[in-house]
């Protein structure tokens, strides 16, 4: 079977940073944490797979080196058959990266300003650039208030316009990082069925998405991934990974306890990662985290 | 195909900096005040230190003009790469741009495109304002000399820029080549008076930075309608600088974004 991605023992570790005392007392001592420990997934085409964790788990690291952004420090992957770490700019031609981040968009330039200069970042210009974004916004819904400036859309529209730029360069895999972080329910709905519906079914692109809904996983995921402390516990269907359990009727939820040994809890695991990032690192400081895993940084 | 994306970057920061219309007049307004305290300066000087100035046709406001506006390409430089880098990571745009198949260091030039234009639109003031309100004597001058010098300067500060930028990916704040070079520059580098001002010793660290070159240059091809066989002191000093630089400059860049990938720091801020 072919795959759209791969991955084998796929790890990163990070140097923590040190104090001043530490790098006085220390000054050769190495310290890492594990983000991302050996992680194998098989990914097959038009497969819609999601990841659930909670905060600091490793799903960001995981889709930011499947991404390139990040380096990985042992195993290989390929996205699209390319290898993330010698064929990243192949990697990235064929690639989509949906953020939440609103941040992500240049707030005084209208929607439409916004995804031409993204468009020629995928080298589209000109008459091609014009086409492709005018398509894109037909399909986000947002051609009618393409002209407005992007800060004066509202969270759902911003998200929408997330997914335009995703989809610039028409590519073979999408990474969705908690797309629906944000939304009213309503909105959220609308964006899960067209994910499915439009992207998936329609478009036949691979997804590979990371949620901190557990109803949203269920809803969409062919196959779901949960990873808890850089590990990948366990993978399977929705319906797979419940009938492991031994317990009648069982939600995702309790298969989460189970395998993470950790209740679910969305506001917490929605937290901003940097915030997590900086208490982890203060503690690391305190020499709290030497040579241990992350167990609650989102980068 | 790199023109269309330069083309792109430029008008997205055209408008992103015309969206802020009130700053944008306040920058070109305030453009004429450094020009008339330098004016007013030359004119209480008069002629004293006219065996410095004699050199460069022996005015101190021609001197001094074309050394505040071309040492803008210095800041520029200085500032451009590293700014449009940390500008980006504040934003939360950097991000988005680096999982497109365009490469970090094309990502980071263009970026500081725009920086340069605007530099270039506020030299053309200075000198417009110097040559036909403040009495700047440039009847003489070597357009093309001045270009190749021009040109020649803003690759060598621009390399200088990269290196600094490349400091800013991994250090994030507090980069030492921006320091030393800023600080250094207006000192040594006769922005503002003749290096020939300076004691001798003092002259030696005057040439090694690309700037005294580069605004000596400038003031004989402008002031004094130097030729390039002349100027070729000026023009060879900054080839050299520009021969050593740019693969210096490259280097850093490549090793820095490749360090920020594997501590995962590209983005942060």
């Amino acid at each position: 079977m072919e795959y759209s991605i791969e991955t084998h023992d796929l790890t990163k570790k990070f140097a923590l940073q040190k104090g001043f005392t530490d790098s006085l007392r220390h000054p050769f001592r190495k310290d890492e944490i594990t983000a991302v420990e050996k992680v194998n997934i098989t990914i097959g085409k038009g497969e819609l797979f999601g990841i659930l964790g909670p905060n600091g788990a490793g799903k960001t690291t995981l889709i930011k080196m499947l991404c390139t952004l990040i380096l990985p420090t042992e195993g290989t992957a390929y996205v699209n058959g390319y290898n993330i770490a010698g064929d990243s700019g192949k990697v990235r031609e064929s690639i989509g990266f949906i953020t939440t981040d609103e941040r992500s968009f240049y707030w005084r330039l209208t929607g439409r300003q916004n995804l031409i200069f993204f468009a020629s970042l995928h080298n589209f210009y000109s008459y091609d650039a014009q086409k492709r974004v005018d398509e894109l916004l037909n399909i986000v819904g947002l051609i009618n208030r393409a002209n407005d400036k992007f800060l004066s859309y509202s969270a759902g529209m911003k998200q929408r316009m997330a997914i335009a730029r995703g989809l610039l360069n028409n590519p073979e895999v999408v990474f969705m990082d908690e797309p629906t972080k944000g939304l009213d329910p309503g909105a959220a709905q609308n964006l899960r069925g067209f994910i499915k519906e439009r992207i998936v079914k329609e478009q036949g692109k691979t997804v590979f998405l990371s949620t901190h809904h557990l109803g949203e996983a269920e809803q969409l995921c062919g196959r779901i991934a949960i990873i808890d402390e850089g590990e990948l516990r366990v993978i399977g269907s929705p319906e797979e990974l419940k009938s492991t359990l031994d317990k009648p009727n069982p939600t995702l939820d309790d298969v989460f306890l189970h395998y993470t040994g950790k209740e679910f809890k969305e506001e917490e695991a929605s937290k901003h990662p940097y915030s997590e990032r900086k208490r982890m690192m203060r503690e690391g400081r305190r020499g709290m985290m030497r040579g241990g895993r992350i167990g609650g940084i989102g980068f | 195909m790199i023109f269309k994306k330069a083309f792109s970057f430029i008008i997205r920061d055209f408008v992103l900096q015309t969206s802020y219309k009130f700053e944008f007049f306040l920058r070109l307004f305030f453009m004429f005040f450094s020009i008339l305290t330098f004016y007013f300066i030359a004119k209480l000087i008069g002629g004293a230190g006219l065996q410095y100035l004699e050199p460069y046709g022996g005015d101190y406001f021609s001197f001094v003009l074309i050394g505040i506006a071309f040492s803008g390409y210095l800041t520029t430089a200085m500032r451009g790469f590293s700014e449009s880098i940390r500008g980006e990571q504040m934003m939360g745009t950097l991000e988005a741009m680096l999982v497109t198949p365009t490469n970090t260091s094309t990502i980071i030039t263009l970026s500081s495109l725009w920086s340069f234009i605007f530099t270039s639109f506020r030299v053309l003031i200075y000198l417009l304002i110097g040559a036909f309100l403040l009495g700047v004597d440039m009847s003489n001058a070597n357009l093309f000399a001045a270009m190749v010098i021009l040109i020649l300067t803003i690759i060598c500060f621009s390399s200088i820029g990269i290196i600094s930028a490349s400091f800013i990916m991994i250090l994030k704040r507090g980069d030492p080549i921006n320091m030393l070079f800023m600080s250094t520059s207006e000192l040594f580098g006769g922005v503002l008076f003749p290096i020939a001002v300076l004691p001798g010793w003092l002259q030696n660290v005057s040439h090694i930075l690309p700037i005294t070159y580069s605004l000596s240059g400038m003031r004989h091809a402008l002031l004094q309608g130097y030729s390039l066989h002349a100027l070729a002191p000026d023009i060879i000093a900054l080839a050299v600088f520009t021969v050593v630089l740019v693969p210096l400059g490259l280097l850093a860049f490549k090793y820095a974004v490749k360090k920020a990938r594997v501590d995962g720091t590209l983005v942060q801020y």
